[in-house]
This record gives structure tokens, sequence and C-alpha cells, in this order.
């Protein structure tokens, strides 16, 4: 049988699937501040998924060479962006 | 024009609000495909494939869903299937079962904040992307939806067709898997 700490533990990597702050991760706030195993835990699970997202812009605009060749494929040529919106040489 | 409109003109055949739905989402379809396959050419191909189809399917298009859940759905499916052919390029590892009770017992200690030097350092990037690409394709694809692209839990359920708790499960077996990788990696540079 699961000790309490093991049961807590389950519902924190379950809980962790969810957002990081949304409301169901708030029920186990109090047990991650008296138990530093998990309190480590989702703290090097919130720095990884930052680290990630600071090393990727997912709004970048892809290089210029891709747009053009896409609106090309799409017989969309006319209506390229500017070199100003994408880089895109015209 | 709200993008209701330009997706409502576009559906009825309009080129130019076809070209407005291309300039938004270009971008983050085309991260989409080179997170998944980790390939400039693949993530073009997946980019370009992607509108194609939309470009021939629009006018079906029924407007039940956000055009960017419709457009994600169509890249995702050209993503895996460009995976599939390359399978054999990639060495997975096995995370379906992971070990709890061996989490418990890691030497825990924090780890500090990533400055910008770090986040900048290249070698370090390219690790950072080498231990993504490790992860199976249904692990990280739900990783680069959710974690990358904030796309909500229902709407990445959608778009992989899964469910929402199978979504949450695999998130969070990509995110202990890539926690994993950072601790080793750190500790790797530590020693060395």
């Amino acid at each position: 049988m699961k000790d309490e700490r093991s049961v807590m533990f389950d519902q924190v990597c379950v809980f962790l699937g969810q957002d990081i702050d949304s409301e169901p991760c708030k029920i186990i706030q109090k047990h991650l501040q008296v138990c530093d195993n998990c309190e480590i835990f989702v703290d090097k699970i919130k720095k990884t998924v930052k680290l990630y997202q600071t090393c990727n812009d997912c709004e970048e605009v892809p290089p210029a060479k891709v747009t053009k060749n896409l609106f090309s494929v799409l017989n969309l040529d006319d209506l390229c962006p500017e070199v100003d919106d994408c880089g895109c040489d015209k | 024009m709200n993008e209701i409109e330009i997706v409502k003109l576009a559906v009825q055949g309009d080129r130019n609000a076809f070209a407005e739905i291309v300039k938004t989402y270009q971008g983050r379809i085309y991260n989409l495909g080179l997170r998944m396959t980790g390939n400039e050419q693949d993530a073009e191909d997946i980019l370009q494939e992607t509108f194609l189809s939309a470009l021939q399917n629009i006018g079906n298009f029924a407007m039940k869903s956000a055009v960017y859940t419709w457009l994600y759905r169509i890249a995702v499916n050209f993503g895996l299937k460009r995976l599939q052919l390359r399978k054999k390029q990639y060495g997975h590892i096995d995370i379906d079962d992971p070990d709890s009770e061996k989490l418990h017992l890691e030497h825990l200690h924090n780890w500090p904040d990533f400055n910008e030097k770090k986040v900048n350092d290249k070698h370090f990037r390219e690790k950072l992307d080498e231990a993504m690409l490790e992860l199976p394709e249904k692990y990280r694809t739900v990783f680069i939806l959710r974690d990358l692209h904030e796309v909500s839990t229902i709407d990445t359920a959608k778009i992989l067709n899964i469910s929402e708790s199978n979504t949450k499960v695999r998130l969070m077996r990509a995110r202990n898997f890539l926690k994993d990788k950072l601790e080793n990696l750190m500790s790797h540079e530590e020693r060395s």
C-alpha cells in the first residue's frame, strides 16, 4: 500500500500534466510547502518548461526564401508580403 | 476585419483572405514542423503541404473550430507522416512506464535560474534540441503544442484526436523526460 507521500506525489504528477498554475494544482500547494522533494521536483519541471519556451519563438517568421517558396507554391506570389513584413524578396 | 470575417471570405474563395491566413500562421506552422522534425527542409515541406491542403479544402471548412486548430491538425498529420518515414533515424527511449518510485529516491537539489548567457549558449541549445528529438513523437508533439505553442489541453486533444486525460499524461511524461535530460546535461557540465 502506498504511503501518503507516494499518493500525493502521484497527484503532483497528474496535475503537472495541466497548466502548472491551474486551479487543481493549488490543491497540492500546501503539501509542496512542507515536502522538499516535491517542491524541488516541481521547480525543476517549471524551469525546464520555461527554458524551452525561452529558447523557442513559435511566432518567428520563417526565412524569406521559405515564405517566397510557400506563396509561389500556393500561386499567391502577387500577395507575398513585402520585405518589411517577412523579408520576402519580391 | 477580424479573423472570423477573414476566414469566411477565404471559405468563399477569396485569395486575399487566404493569403492573410497564411501570413498569420506560417510562422507557427513552420516552427511546429521544425520542432517536430528538427530539420529545416522537412519543416518547409510540412509548411507547404499544410497550406496546399488547406487551400484545397478551405471551401469545406465548417468553422466549427478555430482555423488555427484546423491548420495545426493538418500540419501535425503531415509531420507525423514524415516522422514515420524517418523513424529509423532516431533511437527512441521508452518512457511509457516511468518509474515514479525512482523519482522519490532522486538525490534532489535545486537548480539555479538559467541566465541569458546560458540560454544563448549555442552548444547548450543544441543539446536541448537533441533532448527534445529523443522524445517519441507522441510525447514531443504534445509538448510542442501545449508548452511551446500554448495550445489549450482541449484543443491539443482535438488536434491529435486523443482524450484530454491522455493529453495530460503525455505532457507530464514529456516534461519529466526533458527535466531528466536537463539534469544529466547539467551534471555533465558540472563535472567537466
